[in-house]
């Protein structure tokens, strides 16, 4: 489904980003630990977190995640959206704890990332 | 609905803490950061989490949950089983990322954070 | 629609087209009218920015081009107002365009295609990068500029992708548990070696260290997101060869190298 619908699902603030309907995501993770985000077939999916520190946009940049979520309401500071910025990757903001957050999207259809890598 | 009860459903499987699973779960939380469980998870919840070292007994006991899942595949340590067993806490663990796990959670009913979900 | 089948007509088109070609290239201000711009317009904007032609765009792609030779025919049959998605011209040689710019992607993303335009008995490339240990805020800048790097280089994304985790990975551990560190990257055609080694507490245990789940981590790095005992499995899935080297007290030396073609294994 589209980055926006997923907006409106998750009722996210948008802290970045342009044209979101033009990003289809099909795929989500949720995870608090970026090392385990590293692991998996990540690209074109959905990252909610609720690590607000700049190394979640890193991680996101590297493993080519298409969009970030912040969960549990918890705005992330000047230098984690400078560095989305940076990189054109869209961050959202979502009041609702991870459990919901993924609860939601789960029952609208999105898919989990299951490729393991070991 | 009791742990044992979503424990079967969901395939779980359990590594501590075997004889409390008639626990009511009020709720779910996921979350791998031990200062915000600290935070803002409640008593009687499903905590789940990739993080297994000791700290999640402490924690978990600490606030009361009903039992923590690892999920991912994740086993707990030695220490962690062990402590888990003697705080009776129950352990389980699934296969599934915690996306998928939570969304199953999710549908079975179990709900989020009353303050948060407005419209479930 | 008027196709360009006329020999003069296709000539002046082509003309028209190579002259695009080399504006676009030559400057950022190319005059494009919009699919449903009316024909009325068209003319002043013809004249004012003294052009022959403009290309038709519509949704952000170019879909035909108009010329003032589709605007003269278009009035002497009449003349009456449409828009000028009904006159431009169409197929053919936009087709030719799109398959060059389609080929020349297709180009971009051969691994051994920048190394095929250097000529020596052996050309290596080399990435030099210091970590400074303890600065998480600058975690991952090292494996960014190092993707960027092989990207440019145009070495398949999937391995540029295996490369950054790689170095994203050491980078942390070395920010984590050492005073400081340095990444070395050597590119040749068919393999990336990285070396990363750095000046702090060492490991203790290296046969634990890369067994996933494992970690030694202090709990502010958990909260910091890392620590879940991830990073050295994920640097050795990524790798074909994979080695390192510790002493306590001193430090830690990693070395792996990533094919850049042929059978891959999963890693992410």
């Amino acid at each position: 489904m589209k980055l926006s619908e997923i907006i409106g699902i998750l009722q996210a603030e948008v802290l970045y980003g342009e044209d979101l309907d033009r990003i289809e995501i099909k795929q989500a993770c949720g995870s608090d630990l970026m090392s385990d985000v590293l692991c998996y077939s990540m690209q074109g999916s959905l990252l909610l977190t609720g690590l607000t520190n700049p190394q979640a946009v890193r991680t996101a940049e590297i493993s080519e995640i298409s969009a970030v979520c912040f969960v549990r309401g918890k705005k992330p500071p000047a230098e984690t959206v400078d560095l989305a910025r940076k990189n054109d990757i869209p961050l959202l903001l979502s009041k609702y704890s991870m459990y919901i957050a993924c609860g939601k999207l789960y029952s609208a259809g999105v898919l989990g990332c299951d490729d393991r890598c070991e | 609905m009791r742990l044992s009860e979503a424990a079967q459903t969901l395939g779980l499987e359990v590594r501590s803490a075997a004889k409390q699973l008639d626990t009511e779960i009020r709720g779910g939380y996921a979350s791998d950061l031990m200062s915000d469980v600290m935070a803002n998870a409640e008593e009687g919840y499903l905590w789940v989490t990739l993080q297994t070292h000791m700290n999640i007994v402490a924690v978990a006991v600490m606030k009361e949950l009903a039992g923590i899942v690892l999920i991912n595949g994740r086993e707990p340590e030695q220490e962690t089983a062990e402590k888990a067993e003697e705080k009776r806490m129950p352990i389980l663990v699934s296969p599934l990322p915690a996306f998928e796990l939570i969304g199953r959670l999710y549908d079975l009913g179990i709900p989020g954070l009353r303050a948060d979900d407005e419209e479930s | 629609m008027i196709a360009a089948n006329k020999n003069s007509q296709f000539t002046k088109i082509q003309e028209l087209v190579y002259e695009l070609k080399v504006a676009e290239v030559m400057t950022t201000n190319l005059i494009t009218v919009s699919s449903d711009t009316m024909m009325s317009k068209l003319r002043s904007i013809l004249r004012d920015n003294r052009i022959s032609g403009t290309p038709v765009v519509k949704g952000g792609q170019m879909v035909g081009l108009i010329s003032v030779e589709d605007f003269i025919n278009w009035l002497s049959r009449g003349g009456v107002d449409c828009p000028v998605e009904e006159v431009m011209s169409i197929e053919g040689l936009l087709q030719e365009l799109q398959i060059d710019y389609h080929e020349e992607e297709i180009h971009r993303y051969r691994a051994s295609h920048f190394f095929e335009d250097m000529i020596a008995d052996k050309v290596t490339i080399n990435f030099h990068y210091h970590i400074r240990g303890k600065k998480i805020e600058q975690g991952g800048e090292v494996a960014s500029d190092l993707k960027r790097s092989l990207k440019r280089l145009g070495i398949h994304p999937a391995i540029v992708r295996r490369a950054a985790i790689a170095t994203y990975e050491a980078e942390i551990n070395v920010i984590i548990y050492a005073e400081e560190g340095r990444v070395d990257v050597n590119v040749e055609p068919d393999v990336i070696r990285i070396e990363v080694r750095d000046r702090g507490q060492g490991i203790a245990d290296v046969a634990c260290a890369v067994e996933p789940g494992y970690s030694t981590a202090p709990d502010w790095v958990r909260e910091l997101g890392f620590g879940a005992g991830m990073g050295l499995p994920n640097i050795k899935n990524c790798a074909r060869d994979f080695d390192i080297a510790s002493t306590v007290g001193q430090g830690t030396t990693l070395k792996i190298s990533i094919p850049t073609g042929g059978e891959e294994k999963r890693c992410a």
